[in-house]
């Protein structure tokens, strides 16, 4: 069996380049992303500035390395919020059955109705445009699609002879729950979260680009995206530089999500 | 072989083609018109792909590399599509194995039935019409008018494998190839659709290549049969000759394997009974929607059961006897609605933990019996869980030896369920049923899902188990040969209602009712003789 797959290694790097670059920005950026430079506003990608500056003369390349820690930060908590509270909601439905499931079930495609952006932004108005109130507001509108997923996982594997066995053995409702359940439901979680990741940096560009993300000065790949619109005609590098980083992360991320996922079914073991 | 070969396979090969593995090897064999010809083998015989490959139909990662075929003196390798399409359905009818989904779902019974008539004869609508409902008929629908615009759903499994047979024998095939044509019904339906499919053969003077694992039935109806293992045929001839003097080891084997009486045990039936169950009513709740309003269904109408103390009492009947949900009620998971059920004596309920200690249960399908995510080390551990007085060491060392007594020792406890055979994952399940030494075993259909020779061994092990331990069982099966071998007593069970119950031999020797006796005639009474072989007697219905 080979230790690593093409998925995993090409994931796994992106991941990592992504995750030191944010980690490095922490402590040193070639220049102060804040610093405004009036002299080289709009100045191309070259020797000075890697990645060109912005209308006010920021450099491009220290904004996406602070950008880099805002968004993915913000996305992790997102979907993990999502990921515990869909998980955790659609076990429950999916076990109890009955007016349990009827009750959680109606609140849950009623939220579902709504479009998740929609959701988001009447949420962001109650709790306030900073970075806590996106995750909570992106997370309350991704739960309803895990919960429904993960509730369907569960019908159809609590018919399996495997949790009779489970039940004539003895054990009880919650050790059955998570012994036997959960892990079994872990493919579709996983696939589910690491799109769940790309919707939440597209969301977090769209809530910025609207206004109600994280607010300016403070550099998100979102915000930077947005900013750099009206200008797309002078200088194209101002859209494009978040946009790949934006691409790349997703790229690394589903990748490693399939990886992942491969990895973690022992029936995927001994297969090529 | 009677007159002229319609069919004839000559040194036919076929490998998979990405490693190479010959998986049909040297296959020759040969179809006389009108002729019945069977093909036994276990799964991975490479029985069915030898008979895919004879309409054409091998799958893609299948190659043919060596050998003919050919129908009426046509080599039918060489066919184009075109022609391959006219030979099929027209000239070469098929049965498939699954009655639940080789019919279109969303296709009323009319349709698919015409369909094969547009494509093959010239037939106007009135004609077609009227064959139809002829061939409905005789297939012993008994309204054959509405079932043309009734759709699959609306059919039982037996029934649908009549419409099946109905849509093939329309098109008056020379040559009828049946994969498997009743191994998804039970005994009694599976018998009827049998003798229906030989009768119509018979009067249009079709010939049947019958593909099947269950030695018995073919030897009943075939005048010749080929056996094959693992891609080779190990032998072929007279039906007759094959069963009375065997050559080949495997084939010794396999009817070494069919299931044979027990000599009967002395039992103690004085004691008070392992578990009792007492006029036991199930049922299911109707529904009182809005729209629409259900009654509620009765599965089980007061059925009472005693299992003695070592004692193996057969539950037997056919689908919707109600014989698994009995089963299930006195495992707990399924409450009944009236009735109670003692266990040792004093009502379960009183003691639910030491009774859920003491009862197991041994589940038909070793393929979702078993957590997928857990080795089978962990999974006979899990079942140590609750068991007080045993550390975690003890609990180790007692989860190898189970599994060391049902021969999977070694590196075997480490493994996942998807790496084992369908007989080694039953081995695994029983070993997970023992490991807590119950009293009480429920065993439903545990060897239906298994290969002849994988059963065999299976319900050897389940009967040493039994001797060494001796629990007490409540056997659940539809196979009367595999309850021949093990019970002690057998409960014939019909509609939720007990019919008739007795010692095996008696239930076997002198059946009084005529469900019990139609069960009966299903299934051969086995004599070994000196030479390997076997007589089949088959008891007749009265």
């Amino acid at each position: 069996m080979r230790k690593f797959t093409f998925n995993g290694v090409i994931g796994g790097g992106l991941i990592a380049a992504l995750v030191i670059t944010a980690l490095i920005g922490v402590f040193w950026t070639p220049y102060d992303p804040s610093a405004l430079g009036f002299t080289s506003r709009l100045a191309a990608p070259g020797a000075a500035h890697w990645l060109g500056t912005d209308e006010f003369g920021r450099d491009v390349a220290s904004r996406l390395m602070i950008g880099a820690r805002a968004s993915v930060w913000i996305c992790c908590l997102t979907v993990a919020f999502a990921v515990v509270c869909g998980t955790l909601i659609g076990l429950i439905s999916g076990y109890a059955r009955g007016w349990v499931d009827g009750v959680i079930m109606a609140v849950n495609n009623a939220l579902l109705a709504f479009p998740g952006i929609l959701l988001a932004l009447g949420l962001l108005a109650v709790f306030g445009a900073n970075q806590y109130g996106i995750i909570f507001a992106l997370g309350i509108a991704y739960t309803p699609s895990m919960a429904r997923v993960v509730r369907g996982a569960v019908l159809s594997l609590r018919e399996r002879e495997f949790i009779e066995a489970s039940r004539v053995m003895g054990n009880g409702e919650i050790y059955t729950m998570l012994r036997h359940i959960l892990p079994n439901c872990l493919a579709p979680i996983t696939v589910l979260a690491t799109s769940m990741f790309g919707w939440a940096i597209l969301s977090e560009s769209a809530l910025s680009f609207l206004g109600l993300g994280v607010p300016p000065p403070a550099p998100t790949w979102g915000n930077m995206l947005a900013a750099g619109r009206p200008f797309i005609e002078q200088a194209v590098w101002l859209g494009f530089f978040p946009g790949l980083c934006i691409a790349l992360t997703l790229l690394g991320i589903n990748l490693l999500g399939d990886a992942l996922r491969d990895k973690l079914d022992p029936r995927m073991r001994g297969l090529k | 072989m009677t007159g002229s070969s319609l069919l004839s396979v000559r040194d036919l090969s076929l490998a998979v083609s990405h490693n190479g593995n010959q998986v049909v090897k040297s296959v020759s064999f040969d179809v006389g018109a009108g002729e019945i010809v069977g093909i036994v083998g276990e799964s991975g015989s490479g029985k069915t792909l030898a008979t895919r490959a004879i309409i054409g139909l091998i799958p893609p990662a299948v190659r043919h590399v060596g050998g003919t075929i050919s129908y009426r003196g046509r080599d039918v390798l060489s066919l184009k599509d075109r022609d391959l399409r006219q030979l099929r359905g027209g000239e070469i009818g098929v049965v498939f194995q699954e009655p639940m989904t080789s019919l279109n779902p969303s296709m009323t019974i009319g349709r698919q039935l015409e369909e094969g008539l547009i494509l093959h004869t010239k037939k106007s609508a009135d004609e077609r019409r009227a064959a139809i409902l002829d061939m409905l008929k005789r297939v012993g629908l008994r309204e054959p008018e509405r079932a043309l615009v009734a759709y699959p759903h609306e059919f039982s499994g037996g029934m649908r494998q009549r419409i099946m047979l109905a849509s093939v024998m329309l098109l008056k095939p020379a040559l009828l190839i049946a994969d498997e044509p009743t191994t998804a019904l039970d005994a009694v339906v599976q018998r009827d659709v049998m003798e229906l499919m030989v009768e119509l053969t018979k009067a249009e003077g079709t010939a049947v290549l019958l593909i099947s694992h269950d030695l018995p039935m073919v030897a009943r109806y075939t005048d010749r049969f080929v056996v094959m293992e693992k891609g080779v045929i190990v032998e072929q001839g007279q039906t007759a000759d094959i069963l009375s003097a065997p050559e080949h080891p495997y084939t010794r084997k396999l009817l070494s394997s069919l299931p044979f009486r027990a000599a009967p045990r002395k039992l103690d039936m004085s004691r008070t009974p392992m578990v009792s169950a007492r006029n036991i009513v199930v049922e299911y709740p109707g529904r009182k929607g809005l729209f629409r309003k259900q009654a509620p269904k009765r599965a089980l109408h007061g059925v009472s059961v005693d299992i003695h103390v070592g004692e193996v009492v057969a539950l037997v009947g056919g689908s919707g006897s109600g014989k698994t949900t009995l089963g299930r009620t006195i495992a707990g998971l399924v409450a009944q609605s009236e009735g109670e059920i003692l266990f040792q004596g004093r009502e379960r309920s009183a003691d639910w933990r030491d009774y859920r200690l003491n009862c197991q249960m041994v589940f038909q399908d070793p393929y979702s019996s078993l957590d997928p995510r857990m080795t089978i080390q962990a999974l006979v551990e899990e079942a140590l869980r609750l068991v007080p007085d045993l550390d975690g060491a003890a609990k180790r060392k007692r989860a190898l030896d189970t599994l060391d007594e049902v021969g999977l020792a070694g590196d075997f406890a480490n493994r996942y369920p998807h790496e084992l055979s369908g007989g080694q994952r039953q081995r695994v399940a029983i070993a997970r049923a023992i490991a807590r030494r119950p009293k009480f075993l429920i065993a439903d259909e545990p060897v239906s899902a298994l290969d002849v020779t994988v059963r065999a061994q299976v319900l050897e092990l389940f009967s040493d188990l039994q001797k060494r331990y001796g629990f007490s069982c409540l056997f659940i099966s539809h196979d009367l040969g595999v309850v021949e071998q093990v019970a002690d007593r057998v409960i014939v069970m019909q509609d939720g209602r007990i019919v008739e119950q007795g010692d095996r031999d008696r239930i076997f020797d002198q059946p009084q009712e005529a469900y019990t006796r139609k069960l009966l005639s299903a299934i051969p009474a086995l004599d070994l003789n000196q030479t390997g072989g076997v007589t089949l007697k088959w008891r007749l219905e009265a």
